[in-house]
């Protein structure tokens, strides 16, 4: 084969959503044994791609070669076949099966041709797990796993359909810095073993550290390509999102004007399932200012919030302030944070209390308000929130949370799987929030949000603060001082805490 | 509801005539002529003053029962209770006016009313507080609170209150029955339609309003939707469950107001002959839209009452095979015919 022939070929791939073009006459190849990262915005069309890749979607016209022969995959289990799989944003985990039962599932061995053959699938099993190092269980139960653990047995479900290409769709937005490093790892390793990745993915540094190859897409047309040689993060930047102008956090930090203190929780001890969620759990956070708490997760996050909200009972301590009223934006916006079927407008309505009587006018102003206010893109205002991209629709969150005007806020994960452009106007608007008085509780595993961000800085592990820093020392350190703090908060987040 | 209609229209229309067409090629096997069958049927339903007024009777308490069961369905209750709930709380609707009826006058019709819903709504509190403290299924307590409710009926009827030798209440006094619609339009005479049947029209819209232009409705079908979000919308999800859940096992006692003031003047032993659980069908058919229940519940009372008309030419299985085919079809071509019109719509 020729070195510099395709292995994937896409020849004028398009696709469209209604009339939306989700791609847009594509065409550009991928080279075997090569990363390949596919870089844009939300809703430029990456995922769309994939997934007619791996045989979710139809394209509505042009053609992809693999190796040379057209392919037209009518299910997923066709591209499975010819050795394309992926791993999708939302995992696809049936909870009360274990590891090993959710990897077998459509690939079972079985012997006298009814019994399950589980013993020869673990083997199999562990031998990929030792392999690559993953540190998993396969009798385990899914529902006993974090995210990272989850992730981990989707990849598992890949291996053990033996596939010759990866595909990921933003694989790192879920994981901690320690935990990308090891994903880091485990995607270097399928290179080595002659394997084709394709990487799905909107952060610039991913790009720099893993990528032999790049292609740009903006609004569903392909518009920039270069390979790690030529590699330049500018003007990367500028083609995702089509002007030269960077989008960075600008709203100064004013001094605060009131130290009142808006929620203050006390010596919080918390247990469910007998597993000890927080364990004498303090917090205390003033008006002006953003108190930004990091961890890995699963270890309090949740819970300080339902606490807040006022969701779990039966715990000791006590909360000695709480706020007249809370804005949040969950973690998980399709399950915590609206209802899918109802539109921009009525998400709004519903959440607050303000019309007794929703009119058509009512809804449609309150949802333009929204879309116009926080640069929604939907397809129409009076269309369901299912039919937004997951980036639109976290902004249409946050813009009803901001809208309520309430005096404490929560932010979880608030720019998980959004874009650039986005992702500096929801920071630039948690700081006039800030500035303007009110008192924010940030949540994120994203540790340059929360150095961005935060005041102050609580470092969450087992239910607890293992160490508070000021928030201002990360902003002002010079470069080598930062990668050092970087590195300790590493450490305090999986316990170690050696100064 | 706008954008809706043409697809559910098509597909009702589209169920019917396949369901006719199943049950021609049925009643063909059993050696009927279908024609002559469904002619006789659509000539007593549609030909004659009294054969509307029939359906509209037959439909009266599918409208108001489908109601109630939207309510629910809405937040996601699955209560198949309705039964009991209707028994309950008519039983003591014609109760309480036959012990006051002689003291209060007009007065005991609103007070047996109220009282009705009442019980009627306790029974629907059951499940529901269980289901919020205990998460026990509502499936399973409202199907064993059925059996509790006929017990009971049972027992206080026929141990209280029965009239010698039959299996219902005495008669309420003459002033109390409710104007006939014959009353208004003559050629209904004969009839048993009576005004219930506009206060169940007018119920049905006000609910549609409720639902789908309040915050009461928006917050309830909420619930139903995603409760977990909800929560974290600041709703209080257990209060607003209960709240529907009784109110709509409430509403379903008023089709006793049709039989008893409206039709009989008493209530008796099986006169709800199963509605609670037509009227799921009604409610689910209509997808819980109060609007779309009035049609479902013309649909169901048609075929109820055709069935009467044809009595004597088929055995009366096959209006239950009717119904049930009616049901299924719709289900299929619903999905059809809104996949073929999201196609051409995008074409």
């Amino acid at each position: 084969m020729n070195p510099a022939s395709y292995l994937i070929e896409f020849k004028s791939v398009s696709k469209k959503f209604g009339n939306f073009p989700a791609n847009d006459n594509i065409t550009f190849g991928i080279r075997g044994n090569t990363l390949h990262s596919i870089i844009g915005e939300n809703g430029a069309g990456k995922s769309t791609l994939m997934n007619i890749l791996s045989g979710i979607y139809k394209n509505d016209s042009g053609n992809i070669l693999l190796n040379g022969n057209e392919i037209n995959f009518d299910n997923p289990l066709d591209a499975i076949s010819n050795g394309i799989v992926m791993l999708h944003q939302h995992f696809q985990l049936i909870e009360d099966f274990t590891v090993l039962e959710n990897v077998i599932l459509g690939e079972e061995q079985v012997r006298k041709s009814i019994f399950l053959d589980l013993n020869n699938s673990k083997e199999t099993l562990s031998a990929l797990i030792a392999k690559y190092k993953l540190g998993l269980d396969p009798d385990s139960k899914v529902y006993d796993l974090s995210i990272s653990e989850k992730q981990k047995v989707e990849i598992l479900k890949m291996l053990y359909r033996n596939p010759n290409i990866f595909i990921f769709d933003e694989p790192t937005s879920v994981l901690s810095p320690l935990e990308v490093e090891q994903f880091y790892r485990i995607i270097r390793t399928f290179k080595t073993e002659g394997k084709t990745i394709i990487l799905i993915t909107h952060k610039l540094n991913e790009i720099k550290e893993l990528s032999d190859y790049l292609t740009v897409l903006r609004k569903g047309k392909v518009v920039y390509e270069t390979d790690a040689e030529n590699l330049d993060i500018p003007v990367i930047s500028s083609e995702i999102v089509g002007s030269v102008n960077i989008p960075a956090v600008k709203t100064a930090r004013t001094e605060p004007g009131t130290e009142e203190v808006s929620l203050k929780v006390e010596n919080i001890v918390y247990e469910k399932y007998k597993i000890r969620k927080l364990d004498c759990f303090n917090m205390e956070i003033r008006r002006n200012e953003v108190f930004g708490v990091i961890g890995i997760e699963g270890n309090g996050q949740s819970e300080i919030v339902e606490l807040i909200l006022g969701h779990i009972h039966g715990f000791a301590g006590r909360i000695s302030k709480k706020p007249k009223g809370i804005s949040v934006v969950p973690d998980d916006r399709i399950k915590k944070g609206m209802i899918e079927e109802f539109s921009i407008g009525e998400n709004v309505l519903v959440r607050s209390s303000r019309e007794k009587i929703f009119s058509n006018s009512v809804v449609k102003t309150t949802g333009e308000k929204i879309i116009s206010d926080y640069d929604v893109r939907c397809p129409d205002t009076n269309s369901p929130m299912c039919d937004l991209s997951g980036g639109n629709q976290q902004k249409a969150i946050f813009g009803r949370e901001i809208e309520l005007d309430n005096e404490f806020m929560i932010f979880v994960h608030p720019t998980r799987g959004v874009d650039l452009n986005a992702t500096a106007f929801i920071h630039n608007i948690i700081l006039e929030q800030r500035n303007a008085g009110k008192a924010i509780l940030l949540i994120t595993a994203d540790l340059d949000e929360a150095l961005t961000l935060s005041d102050r800085l609580g470092i969450l592990f087992r239910g607890r603060f293992i160490k508070e820093l000021p928030g201002d020392i990360l902003r002002n350190a010079d470069k080598k001082s930062k990668g050092k703090i970087i590195e300790d908060i590493g450490k305090y987040m999986i316990g170690i805490s050696g100064e | 509801m706008s954008r809706k209609f043409l697809p559910n229209f098509i597909s009702v229309t589209v169920s019917v005539l396949l369901t006719l067409i199943i049950a021609g090629c049925f009643l063909y096997f059993i050696g009927k002529d279908p024609v002559m069958v469904f002619s006789k049927m659509f000539e007593d339903v549609f030909g004659t003053g009294y054969g509307i007024g029939q359906t509209i009777f037959k439909t009266t308490p599918l409208i108001l029962c489908g109601c109630g069961l939207a309510l629910c369905f809405h937040v996601s209750a699955f209560n198949i209770g309705a039964e009991g709930q209707i028994n309950i709380g008519a039983f003591l609707m014609a109760v309480i006016v036959f012990y006051l009826d002689d003291y209060i006058g007009y007065f005991a019709f609103p007070v047996a009313v109220l009282a009705g819903f009442a019980a009627s709504a306790l029974w629907g509190f059951i499940p529901a507080i269980i289901k919020v403290k205990r998460e026990v299924s509502e499936v399973i307590t409202t199907i064993m609170l059925n059996f509790v409710a006929f017990a009971l009926v049972n027992y206080l009827l026929m141990e209280k209150v029965a009239v010698k030798s039959t299996v219902r209440t005495p008669e309420i006094i003459n002033s109390l029955f409710l104007p006939k619609l014959s009353e208004y339009i003559p050629s209904l005479q004969g009839s048993s339609a009576n005004i219930t049947f506009i206060f169940a029209l007018a119920l049905a819209v006000f609910l549609y309003f409720i639902i789908y232009k309040t915050i009461y409705g928006y917050r309830m079908r909420s619930v139903g939707i995603n409760p977990v979000a909800s929560k974290y919308m600041g709703i209080n999800i257990n209060r607003i469950y209960i709240l529907t859940f009784i109110i709509g096992a409430g509403i379903t006692s008023f089709v006793g107001i049709n039989f008893i003031f409206g039709y009989k003047g008493y209530y008796e032993l099986g006169f709800s002959s199963n509605l609670g659980f037509t009227a799921i069908a009604v409610s689910l058919l209509a997808k819980n839209n109060p609007i779309g229940i009035i049609f479902s519940a013309f649909l169901f009372g048609i075929l109820d009452f055709g069935g009467l008309a044809v009595n004597n030419m088929v055995p009366k299985e096959i209006m239950l095979v009717l119904q049930a085919l009616v049901i299924l079809s719709i289900l299929i071509t619903d999905k059809l015919v809104n996949k073929y019109i999201t196609k051409t719509a995008n074409a």
